[in-house]
């Protein structure tokens, strides 16, 4: 394909296409309406079928109910939607059916400024549905990014059964930068392949391999899907002897994979004492942080996240140990820097948080990096 | 251990001469039967009764059912099924 | 001790599970449901929502439709427990959000028929946004309520269509809440097809079930139930059979309903069982399948 300006969102939309999405419901909000409107137009065009609900709550259920039919399927919010939808995340999450939901992050809390940018919702994101739970979160840093990454959250989603947030935000949504979008028919998505007969099929099993094939309904695999904790066919139980082996395998199938999950750029140099470590639009800041360090001679590395949950572990702690100090910037106000935290110990880390809306800038980070 | 599935077989077919016999034969499953009453209380030629433990129904008077199938479908445990006789 | 009363501890688990001989197999009605669930059911003895479940598989079980051609989609409550004991394509989902998710799958698979199937709490408080939504697109769906006015599950809180004045837990000194007239809602909403019957007409039950599969666009059917265990207890209505024969002698046929004077049709009090609606708009999928075909006929 040629060379074209295209705007975040857009490029979101296109991804979604591109990964075999044929199912989008979702509901207006800025600063994420963009997605919403591209895929009204572009669905119809490859057979897919878009709807406009009635609230996020609807839009997130109709999602599950289409992807339940065989349909990959996405949504597309922000911060008030994404808190509306949150209950039916966490049902996707217990059903384990694949869905992808966009957060493109605006300035919270509550109406906030839907135009301005922030990162303040990584913590929902994550535990923003009640239990205990597995749950992908992907951030993009560039337009071209969000077309990649639109796919391998459509790809992780069908292979862990698992919901896969995207979460982008305002800056990285609305702003064009100069894209060659590959051919689609190069993308490949996990395709899920049941091979049992249908009256041995358990959509629930635990093993072998911590994520069961997933069967469509109308297609001779009848079955029963429910928020209950439920046995290996899918019927209620409260039997710990059902329940503990799905809790072990579910709250782990991510997590034995972080080598395939866990998605950043190291950008290293030997004998470096400090580094930078961010994601989304804040890496952007990190990143030209870095050069103007580097352009004063000043050595320093730059961990990009684009997987901020299952948060990567072995990335950061490796960091720690290489380096004295470690700068977060972050448009929140010290989200992650929480994690980072956690894993290197809160004195190697310097956190640089804005939540008013305006980015963080390069000399921010330059003032944080002396120590 | 008593028969899971209380089954009552119709009566001999009585001589010709008699009162015309069953229109139909009435299967209470025990084990999905709660005894909630309402096939007792509801059947038109009262062939169901509780038992002595007044727990439980039981064909009392099969000889009377009509196969009217009241009491198979507002069964709220689809416990009963009545079987026309030809 | 009578020829069937069981020692519960000799009952043994697998008892539960359908027996293979004799009972079983003299009901086409008991064929559809799942062989591999345990029975009895979840809900407390006597209450009506079984008879709803046994005249959904008659329906069913009339028109000839194939187990995998039918999707249930459920809520939270009572109710909402129906689908797993059906062997069906069956999606127990969050509570009020049955409509949402079934509006999903039906523009998934527009070929499958779609039953939600909710209570009266589920379906139009919670549930209320999504129940004027999808009546209003007039999705290929079919939406059975099982109005027993209370919230059973979580104990006999009143609903929306709770009556004035009646006891509920949380209206210990009456109901100061008018209800939702739920036929009229669905009608104000644009359902294609609407008809309402008790439990005790469990065989019309079955035959307005059967039309409103068997419709193309929105339909509603609403099949007035009774709860003894909370609602009947508080409001001092008796058994179950009490309140099962309560709605016999509580309700009219719409042809005698119709028959009456303005004056009598104001005073009435006594439930209208019948149908209200049986007509044809452009179904949701129907329409958009077209939009496809224009767009891909190069339609900008």
């Amino acid at each position: 394909m040629a060379v074209k300006l295209m705007q975040g969102n857009e490029a979101i939309a296109k991804g979604a296409v591109a990964a075999g999405c044929r199912f989008y419901a979702g509901y207006p909000i800025t600063p994420s309406t963009e997605v919403a409107e591209v895929l009204s137009r572009e669905l119809p065009k490859v057979g897919g079928k878009f709807i406009q609900m009635e609230d996020e709550i609807a839009s997130m259920a109709a999602i599950i109910g289409a992807r339940v039919g065989g349909l990959k399927s996405m949504t597309a919010t922000s911060g008030p939607g994404f808190s509306l939808m949150q209950e039916n995340i966490g049902y996707a999450a217990m059903t384990e059916v694949p869905c992808v939901i966009v957060n493109v992050q605006r300035l919270g809390p509550s109406t906030g400024q839907p135009t301005a940018a922030s990162q303040g919702d990584v913590m929902q994101a994550r535990w923003g549905t009640h239990g205990d739970h597995p749950i992908i979160v992907l951030s993009p840093i560039s337009v071209r990014h969000s077309f990649d990454l639109t796919i391998k959250a459509f790809d992780f989603s069908e292979k862990y059964r698992t919901p896969v947030i995207l979460l982008t935000d305002e800056i990285i949504g609305h702003m064009r930068e100069p894209v060659e979008l590959p051919d689609f028919k190069t993308v490949k998505i996990f395709e899920h392949s049941v091979t049992e007969k249908p009256a041995d099929y358990k959509a629930y099993r635990n093993g072998p391999g911590d994520v069961p094939p997933m069967a469509a309904f109308g297609t001779g695999y009848r079955y029963h899907i429910t928020g209950l904790f439920h046995d290996e066919v899918g019927f209620p139980t409260q039997r710990l002897d059902e329940i503990d082996p799905w809790l072990e395998r579910v709250n782990t199938k991510l997590t034995n994979h972080m080598d395939e999950i866990a998605l950043y750029e190291e950008d290293y140099e030997d004998g470096a004492k400090v580094a930078l470590l961010s994601y989304g639009c804040s890496a952007r800041t990190a990143r030209h942080a870095m050069k103007l360090a580097r352009a004063q001679g000043q050595k320093v590395d730059l961990l990009s996240l684009f997987t901020i949950w299952p948060f990567p572990e072995k990335q950061v702690e490796a960091l720690g140990d290489k380096v004295d100090r470690i700068v977060v910037p972050e448009m929140n106000r010290g989200q992650l820097a929480l994690e980072v935290e956690r894993i290197v110990g809160r004195k190697k880390v310097r956190r640089v948080g804005l939540a008013n809306g305006e980015m963080v800038t390069p000399q921010m980070v330059l003032e944080k990096m002396g120590g | 251990m008593p028969n899971v599935v209380q089954q009552t077989q119709p009566a001999a077919p009585p001589p010709a001469t008699a009162k015309k016999g069953p229109r139909g034969a009435v299967t209470i499953h025990a084990t999905w039967c709660k005894g909630c009453r309402i096939c007792v209380e509801f059947c038109p030629p009262k062939v169901l009764a509780m038992d002595e433990s007044e727990n439980y129904p039981h064909v009392a008077f099969p000889e009377k059912c009509t196969a009217c199938h009241f009491c198979d479908t507002h069964c709220p445990d689809l416990a009963i099924v009545v079987r026309k006789l030809e | 001790m009578s020829q069937h009363i069981l020692d519960a501890a000799a009952l043994n688990q697998d008892e539960a599970l359908i027996p293979k001989s004799g009972w079983f197999e003299q009901s086409e009605t008991l064929q559809k449901l799942r062989k591999n669930k345990k029975f009895p059911t979840i809900w407390c003895p006597g209450c009506g929502i079984g008879v709803v479940m046994g005249a959904l598989i008659r329906a069913i079980d009339h028109l000839g439709l194939k187990n995998d051609d039918v999707a249930l989609v459920a809520g939270i409550g009572c109710t909402a427990r129906m689908p797993v004991y059906m062997d069906f394509n069956t999606l127990h989902t969050t509570h009020g959000r049955a409509l949402a998710f079934a509006t999903g799958l039906k523009i998934a698979r527009p070929d499958m028929k779609v039953i939600a199937i909710m209570g009266d709490g589920d379906a139009l408080a919670i549930g209320g946004n999504h129940f004027i939504h999808a009546a209003r697109r007039n999705l290929g769906i079919t939406a059975l309520v099982v109005n027993n006015s209370i919230y059973g599950m979580t104990g006999g809180q009143y609903s929306p269509t709770t009556p004035l004045g009646k006891r509920a837990t949380t209206a210990p000194y009456g109901n100061v809440e008018p209800p939702f007239p739920v036929c009229d809602l669905a009608i104000a909403a644009g359902a294609t097809y609407v008809a309402r019957s008790t439990v005790y007409h469990a065989l019309e039950l079955d035959k307005f079930l059967a039309e409103a599969i068997a419709k193309d666009g929105f339909s509603l059917v609403e099949a007035v139930s009774y709860c003894h265990t909370t609602y009947g207890r508080l409001n001092k209505l008796g058994t179950a059979a009490d309140m099962m024969r309560a709605l016999k002698d509580n309700s009219i046929s719409r042809t005698a309903f119709d028959a009456m004077s303005p004056e009598q049709k104001a005073d009435n009090t006594k439930i209208v069982r019948g149908k209200f609606v049986d007509i044809d708009r452009p179904q949701y999928t129907a329409i958009y399948a077209n939009l496809i075909t224009r767009v891909q006929g190069g339609e900008k």
